[in-house]
């Protein structure tokens, strides 16, 4: 253990860095008190400074530079990558190498011509293929996902036998990693997998059938294993919101005789909409982004994510063009997704008032 | 031993391992593996580190690794020194031209048949940029004991597709089996059975054209393999894009009779394939000859480099003619060195089937030169890689009924000229 400790503290100038930083907080601080606050002001004494000198004023920025910090790497500055790759073109990820291209990757996306060739485009026969796709992947996901989440969040906030064991019954997919939900159920939904073998020995279908590349299951169990993954996160969120709804409302309607559906309908949904408004507008954004869970399935379809991430050449075939028209078409997205939120809540903003 | 004797012995260590790498290099090595080559490369290191001095610090991975990100990494300057690729030509740019460290003349005499892989294209390119290390090609591998069981003879040299399919149909009907031929989906695999059927993929300028006649012959009869059932619907319909499918699982549980596959799965099939009698095949043919696609796996090193003589003395020593038998001989797979190609290799192996696996390869390769050298011309061609993922993506929607035939080929055709399009 002393060989290890040595070997991390030899060679290295920060044990002593450490020191005269104490050294220099004991000097400034002059602590007093109880030893633990003494410690603390050894230690926090940039901060007592800092408030001596300009006030309380700039201290919550401090706080939060850490997070501004995080965010800026790793979410806005992609942001502006993402648009300077979208209006420059080559093969390289270095914007040196990269000439601006002006609308011609907007064009390469959407234009019924291929500008380079002249020939007739396929891309944006591609694009929409996914976009319409990914659409009804929506459509479908988003009320069933809600829907059920609400169900099973009003069944689980009743008083019933193990209500915290089947709470986390529901809520355990949601701590798997997508990658092992996905192979979970492929291990099912394959050709040869449980779900084929067992129908058949019930006599159900007559040879097996590959549940997930066949057309026309495909976007059914799509929807079903998303869906099943992400319930219990949602079914969280509600059940939050149904707690926080006061009891003295339902005692009053039970002393007034109103029925259950009417309590449902008069109490619960309208005090429980600011909740299932966050439900909706996350899930929504959430089934647009659908990529893990449905890629390590190898699904028949390709979800707007997959042909992003195909055509940005990530899966080893890079082309010419193939990051810059992959960037436009994920602004494209990202533009779609932002009105498609601002209007829900708008509009769901008019009906609670 | 006290305390403070374990700090000086530290102390000291510390000290002589500085001094020491002042004069010794460290080169930093990323590398895939099929079977076991970065195994026996890791036996090749220890060599080379004790006859040099420099120390390799290999990192292996999966080859995805190298194919998604390697290119991303060598535009950013953080690559490795030293890596084993397999996309030759199409990472040309950032390679590093050994001419200076190496001795050219054996290089060239060794290895001048497959060092034009390495190059730029347009023929002014001399550079040394690797050692080839192995050569690879595609072609089918049979389960004996499938055959032996529904007591169907296997057609022999020089067969075609076509007979292929006919026996493989029959075994598949007497002994109950979903499929019989898997192929791995990828247009690397499909081009050897085109180039069977005639297509002949470039015009005469050297432009990729695929679609003529001969392709859309083989494409007509793939989509029909996969109507009949002969092809497994677990395969190529079962991927969607330009995604690639090893087929390799289906003929492991023995749910196919043949994989159309390649030489750098040999070693795998010895050692995984335990309850059933395997065998390669030539490359079966057809009227436009026996098509086979030759590729190979390279170790090069990159101009960015801080250590181009060590990386240069790496290569070097791997390359020469003793250092190279002993790979081919430990990784089961066909020598690039001509030298050694002529003399043959002693595999040393008590596997008849590696053996018999290795010799055929080899034909297949040099028949293919012979009767189908568009091959080399479709290996040589820098943006491969990008025709390898547009011809399944849309021959699977003709299977799916996605498509018609037609259109399909038209669309392929466009989008390559497409992809290809500076």
């Amino acid at each position: 253990m002393w060989t290890a400790i040595g070997n991390a503290f030899l060679g290295s100038a920060w044990p002593l860095a450490f020191l005269i930083y104490l050294v220099v907080g004991a000097v400034i601080a002059r602590p007093r008190g109880a030893i633990g606050s003494r410690a603390m002001a050894v230690l926090g004494w940039p901060i007592e400074l800092a408030q001596k000198l300009r006030g309380h004023g700039p201290l919550p920025y401090l706080f939060l530079l850490p997070n501004l910090l995080v965010f800026g790497i790793f979410t806005f500055a992609p942001l502006f990558i993402n648009v300077g790759f979208s209006f420059t073109e080559g093969q390289s990820i270095n914007f040196s190498d990269r000439p601006f291209a002006g609308t011609d990757n907007w064009q390469r996306l959407l234009a019924e011509t291929q500008i380079d060739t002249g020939a007739a485009n396929l891309e944006d026969d591609q694009f929409y293929r996914a976009v319409m796709d990914t659409s009804v992947f929506v459509v479908f996901q988003v009320p069933i996902m809600v829907l059920f989440s609400l169900i099973t969040a009003l069944v689980l906030n009743r008083d019933i036998v193990a209500r915290g064991f089947w709470r986390s019954i529901f809520f355990y997919p949601v701590m798997l990693s997508p990658v092992v939900v996905g192979f979970l159920w492929t291990l099912i939904l394959k050709r040869q997998g449980l779900m084929s073998l067992t129908l058949m020995e019930w006599g159900w279908i007559d040879e097996p059938i590959q549940w997930l590349v066949d057309p026309s299951w495909t976007m059914f169990w799509s929807i079903f294993v998303y869906t099943w993954a992400h319930l219990g996160f949602y079914m969280l969120i509600l059940l939050a919101g149904l707690q926080a709804i006061p009891s003295d409302l339902y005692e009053a309607a039970e002393m007034d005789g109103a029925s259950p559906w009417r309590v449902l309908r008069k109490i619960t949904l309208p005090l429980l909409m600011p909740t299932l408004l966050v439900v909706t507008v996350l899930s929504l954004i959430k089934a647009f982004q659908a990529f893990e869970e449905l890629y390590a399935m190898q699904v028949g379809w390709i979800s707007i994510v997959a042909y992003i991430f195909e055509t940005a050449g990530l899966r080893g075939q890079t082309t010419s063009h193939g990051l810059g028209v992959a960037a436009t078409a994920s602004l494209i997205i990202a533009g779609a997704l932002a009105i498609l939120s601002i209007v829900q809540i708008t509009l769901s903003g008019r009906n609670a008032r | 031993m006290t305390k403070s004797n374990t700090l000086r012995l530290t102390c000291a260590v510390t000290a002589i391992m500085a001094a020491g790498a002042a004069s010794a290099d460290e080169i930093s090595f990323l590398c895939f593996q099929n079977g076991n080559e970065c195994d026996v490369l890791a036996g090749l290191i220890t060599d080379f580190e004790a006859a040099s001095g420099h120390t390799v610090a290999m990192e292996v991975v999966g080859y995805e690794i190298v194919r998604d990100q390697l290119e991303n990494q060598l535009q950013t300057g953080a690559a490795p020194d030293v890596a084993r690729v397999n996309n030759l030509g199409g990472l040309n740019q950032y390679y590093l031209d050994l001419t200076p460290y190496v001795d050219a003349a054996y290089m060239e005499s060794a290895y001048g048949n497959t060092l034009p892989w390495y190059r730029a294209p347009g023929g002014e390119d001399q550079g040394i940029y690797g050692w080839p290390m192995e050569l690879t090609v595609t072609g089918p591998y049979v389960n004996v004991t499938m055959f032996d069981d529904a007591g169907v003879e296997m057609p022999g040299d020089g067969a075609t597709w076509d007979d292929w399919a006919a026996a493989l149909a029959e075994v598949q009907s007497t002994l109950g089996l979903d499929a019989a031929l898997a192929m791995d989906r990828t247009a690397h695999r499909w081009a050897g059975p085109a180039f069977s059927y005639g297509a002949a993929f470039f015009d005469d300028t050297g432009t990729p054209m695929l679609v003529d006649q001969g392709f859309r012959d083989f494409a007509e009869t793939f989509v029909g393999w996969h109507t009949s059932g002969l092809m497994p619907a677990d395969g190529w319909p079962a991927g969607t894009g330009t995604a690639y499918q090893n087929a390799a699982p289906l003929f492991l549980s023995g749910a196919v009779a043949m994989h159309m596959s390649g030489s750098w799965m040999i070693s795998n099939y010895a050692e995984n394939i335990t309850d059933f009698e395997w065998r390669a095949v030539p490359a079966p043919c057809g009227p436009g000859g026996c098509g086979a696609m030759p590729g190979g796996a390279g170790i090069v090193a990159f101009s960015s480099t801080d250590v181009p003589e060590a990386s240069a003395a790496f290569i070097a020593f791997l390359a020469a003619e003793e250092n190279a038998a002993r790979y081919a001989a430990e990784t089961r797979s066909i020598t690039a060195h001509a030298g050694l190609q002529a003399a043959g290799i002693d595999y040393g192996d008590t596997d008849p089937a590696v053996a018999q696996a290795l010799s055929t390869f080899a034909g297949s390769i040099a028949r293919a030169a012979e009767t189908t050298p568009q091959a080399f011309t479709f290996q040589g061609y820098v943006k491969n890689f990008v025709i390898y993922g547009i011809v399944p993506d849309y021959i699977t929607q003709v299977i799916t009924g996605e498509l018609s035939l037609d259109d399909a080929l038209a669309a392929i055709d466009a989008d390559v000229a497409a992809q290809i399009a500076e």
